[in-house]
């Protein structure tokens, strides 16, 4: 996870020799498990292979970022360790000391407050602060993404103990769809905010690519073209976002806010003439597209539906593409400084319209694939991805300021929304609440680990 | 902060050259778009609806315009503060203020004016104060406070009053009928721009400006920069509290999802005022006249016939309209060339008084134009033709008016060529030392006086004026 880190030193021999006893005890121990479980021969094979492997991959790179730190820790002589774990972790543990009064509070005033399940919640909760406060400054670059999934990991094991149902397979898959679309959805943003930008058209171009798409079907076009029509004109759309954006840069909030308002306008207007109902569009969608997207779709026969697989194969190559061509190199050093990016002539008008366009087009293909899932077209089904694609990209930990994050970090933001958000409905809280909550959960998450320096640093 | 600082030449660049702070009222090429739009709006509005320039029809132009241009106003004020601090929770807000408010009235609590208002501004000042403190000790982007602030309030709005409902105060009740023009509406709204105005007199508003325009140069230069960010943000959360009262006064009741669209509306309006969103730059007035501008919009577009998709044309008018005048920012540096006098005040005051001609022409040439003007049934077919019929004018002029306007048409034309005569000399003596554009502008003014002699000569009176049937031959000679 962190091969960018602070680079990572040679282990010592004697640490070598300690992590390789350290595994095979493990290795060994697993294989005793195994047999008194009675599992397969195979099985047991395969998982003893795997936790050695897990074991001594996270030996040789995680080790040594602690061990910089240990010995840089090691040099300052000063007050005593007790004293400087305080100086230290000062917040984090008043933070911690108020969380665990308010859980008592609770626990003495509320009736059946303390029972197993929420002590342990408590105690995933407590392990998670305590985790990011002292294990994530050791992941330099993607502390954010260290924060992310132990979110996601502690909101998940929670949600799972709580909730009845949380971790079935149904309610995993319908998680993952409906994350899919997010995600899809936020793919724009994501490359946009890398280059320092704002896309504020995503949701009206995904509620007018849904109700485009169906308009085109129920005039006979056909399903597949229209679809290719439906994209092609989202790409389009990007590309004019991106040209009126290009000289208009501290704006493009403002911008592509105007640019949305015209296209659901206009695309409604040339839907509904000659009809009596404004903004409806009736019609039946194509077998395949709701194939795509629904719950009950199929992929090659596997019971997922594809929008799954289209995400996942998307953040794959956006994940690759970013780190390892020409073309994401670029992006982050237009991100990062522009004029330096420019003396190295990389066309900053080039990179600024495609990444508007690349918006452009997922959120064509969100709005299609949203009408594949619903059934129907609707112009309002993109209202809510006006400030999740935000915030799914500020809590994964891409910068709005350009230059740092990537889609990767996208995806854990996209998934913690999720999860919180099957969490909040399990737990019973109705949307409001739920949106309340959203609110005030992005500023601390935020606040953990995308603090601006203060301004006389900065002379 | 050091890379935002680098990466935004453009807006460096508006902002070298603008005119020193003491002269900005007067030479600021920024206030060239909202007053032109305002202008071409209020035609278009008064010649549509004659009954616009009416008592009610003013008093109910301001009941609907005043709490837009006081969420502007709190919106501006903390825009100004710079860091990108465009405060989207701004419209919740309002909105927080209401329904919380509604609600405690109609439990019977705060039905005193003074312990209604307190409570108002006590509500704005401390969202505000929170969100300030959060930016200054916290350190997150505003930009993401404000995200927070808008989903965390819009939740609980809806929590307070799931569904529009609940009362006024009693002695609310009269302020919404916009019968009058001076209303307890338009006194709040006086009062608060004269505010506004006095405010701006203060040094911490130059502070303010000095901030939101390079902080470090302020920090460095000994303004400090926390107490002029809360500041700021308590200013604005006062206005949200004068917008979220007027509100309850517009719609007597409260209603928990109005904040989204105040938030959008409220920051087109900044954008359209001439105000930049990168901070440092806003005028009161321009905020104003883009709030007002949104309004005219709104009531035009309501006077053609659209059927069912009424509401789709009005967000396509505003998206396109937002954007044409984002764009018209950036010739701004190209206008200031020319224009190096320029004064708003004395082009609003002569674009006002066409306007005013154009007020009378409308109320009293028509006489009772507006009552046959039948409005169609609401929810139709959209019917294209009959809505580009009479684009302009709603009814037809009596033979008298219409023999005037025949008589005086060589004079308007004879006036508008001058006009035009005029700016492109201007053009040709500034750019006529240029190799480049000098000939082609000298081509052109020759050309047209080339033409307007060959007109004259060819009719007795100007055949190309509108509604003449003459053909047009100019080009051959």
């Amino acid at each position: 996870m962190s091969q960018t880190g602070a680079n990572p030193q040679q282990l010592s021999l004697a640490t070598r020799l300690l992590g390789l006893i350290a595994g095979g005890i493990l290795t060994l121990l697993s294989v005793i498990f195994g047999f008194v479980q009675d599992q397969p021969v195979q099985s047991i094979i395969l998982y003893a292979l795997a936790t050695m492997a897990l074991f001594f991959w996270a030996w040789k790179f995680i080790l040594p970022h602690f061990l910089v730190e240990r010995e840089h820790a090691e040099d300052t002589h000063g007050p005593g360790p007790f004293r400087r774990i305080w100086i230290d972790y000062r917040p984090s543990l008043i933070g911690l000391a108020l969380i665990v009064l308010a859980f008592f509070i609770l626990a003495a005033s509320i009736d059946g407050f303390l029972n197993g399940w929420n002590v342990l919640s408590l105690i995933i909760l407590l392990a998670i602060i305590v985790a990011t406060r002292t294990i994530g400054p050791l992941f330099e670059t993607n502390r954010s993404a260290f924060i992310g999934i132990m979110v996601l990991i502690g909101l998940f094991s929670v949600g799972a103990m709580n909730i009845e149902g949380f971790s079935s397979g149904w309610n995993i898959k319908s998680m993952l769809l409906f994350a899919s679309f997010l995600g899809l959805a936020s793919v724009g943003q994501t490359l946009v905010a890398l280059l320092g930008g704002l896309d504020l058209s995503i949701p009206f171009v995904i509620g007018a690519a849904n109700v485009g798409l169906l308009y085109l079907i129920s005039l006979g076009v056909p399903p597949w073209l229209a679809f290719c029509i439906v994209l092609t004109i989202g790409a389009l759309l990007g590309v004019i976002n991106g040209l009126l954006s290009y000289r208009l840069q501290g704006q493009a909030l403002i911008v592509t806010l105007g640019t949305g308002f015209a296209i659901s306008g206009g695309v409604q207007i040339i839907t509904s003439i000659g009809t009596a109902y404004g903004g409806n569009v009736f019609g039946t969608v194509p077998g395949w597209l709701s194939n795509l997207a629904a719950m009950n779709g199929k992929t090659f026969g596997i019971p997922v539906p594809a929008a799954i697989f289209i995400w996942a194969l998307t953040a794959l190559i956006l994940v690759v593409g970013l780190r390892v061509t020409v073309y994401g190199r670029y992006l982050y050093a237009l991100g990062v400084n522009r004029i330096s990016a420019k003396r190295v002539m990389i066309s900053e008008l080039k990179y600024w319209v495609m990444a508007y366009t690349v918006s452009g087009f997922f959120s064509a293909l969100t709005g299609a694939l949203l009408l594949g899932w619903s059934g129907g077209g609707f112009i309002g089904v993109g209202e809510q991805y006006l400030f999740l694609t935000l915030a799914a990209v500020v809590v994964g930990g891409t910068s709005l300021l350009g230059g740092h994050g990537g889609y990767g970090f996208t995806v854990i933001g996209v998934l913690v929304l999720q999860v919180l958000s099957s969490f909040l409905v399990g737990i019973g809280l109705d949307y409001e609440w739920q949106q309340f909550i959203y609110g005030l959960l992005i500023l601390p998450m935020v606040a953990l680990y995308a603090r601006s320096p203060h301004i006389r640093t900065q002379i | 902060m050091k890379i935002a600082e680098i990466k935004d030449p453009v807006a460096v660049e508006t902002e070298t050259v603008e005119t020193p702070r003491s002269t900005a009222g007067r030479s600021d090429p920024s206030m060239i778009v909202p007053i032109t739009l305002f202008y071409v709006l209020m035609i278009f509005a008064v010649i549509r609806s004659p009954s616009l320039v009416s008592a009610s029809g003013i008093g109910s132009a301001v009941i609907v315009a005043t709490p837009l241009i006081l969420a502007t106003y709190a919106l501006m004020a903390s825009v100004i503060s710079g860091r990108g601090t465009v405060d989207l929770s701004i419209g919740p807000l309002i909105g927080f203020i209401n329904v919380t408010l509604v609600q405690l009235v109609t439990a019977g609590y705060f039905t005193n004016p003074f312990a209604f208002f307190g409570l108002a501004f006590l509500l704005g000042a401390a969202y505000q104060l929170i969100f300030a403190l959060i930016v200054v000790y916290v350190r997150v982007q505003p930009i993401i406070v404000s995200l927070s602030g808008f989903l965390a309030l819009s939740g609980i709005n809806l929590v307070i009053l799931p569904r529009p409902g609940g009362m006024a105060p009693e002695w609310m009740a009269t302020w919404g009928l916009g019968t009058t023009v001076f209303s307890p509406v338009f006194w709040l709204l006086v009062i608060a721009t004269l505010a506004w105005v006095l405010f701006t007199r203060t040094a911490f508003y130059t502070h303010l400006r000095l901030m939101g325009s390079d902080e470090r140069a302020a920090y460095t230069s000994g303004v400090p920069i926390a107490i002029v960010r809360i500041g700021a943000h308590i200013i604005s959360g006062l206005f949200a509290a004068l917008a979220a009262i007027t509100f309850t006064a517009l719609i007597s009741s409260g209603d928990p999802s109005q904040g989204t669209t105040y938030t959008l509306i409220a920051v087109t309006a900044l954008v359209l005022g001439g105000a930049s969103l990168a901070g440092g730059r806003a005028s009161v007035f321009g905020c104003a006249l883009g709030a007002l501008n949104l309004y005219l919009i709104t009531f035009v577009l309501a006077t053609f016939n659209f059927g069912a998709v009424q509401s789709f044309v009005t967000d396509l008018a505003y998206g396109t309209i937002l954007v044409i005048s984002l764009l018209l920012t950036l010739v701004l540096p190209l206008i200031q060339r020319y224009a190096r006098n320029f004064s708003p005040l004395l082009y609003f005051v002569a674009l006002g008084v066409v306007v005013l001609g154009v007020v009378l022409h409308a109320t009293h040439d028509y006489g009772a134009v507006s009552d046959a003007y039948v409005v169609p049934p609401f929810p139709g077919p959209l019917d294209v033709v009959g809505t580009m019929r009479g684009i302009f004018e709603t009814g037809a002029l009596d033979p008298q008016t219409e023999a005037l306007r025949t008589a005086a048409r060589p004079l308007i034309w004879g006036v508008v060529i001058l006009v035009l005569l005029a700016g492109l000399a201007r053009v040709a003596v500034t750019e006529g030392k240029t190799r480049d554009v000098g000939p082609l502008v000298f081509l052109v003014i020759g050309l047209i006086v080339l033409v307007t002699a060959y007109s004259i000569s060819q009719s007795d009176g100007f055949s190309f004026g509108i509604g003449s049937d003459a053909p047009h031959e100019e080009g051959k000679p």
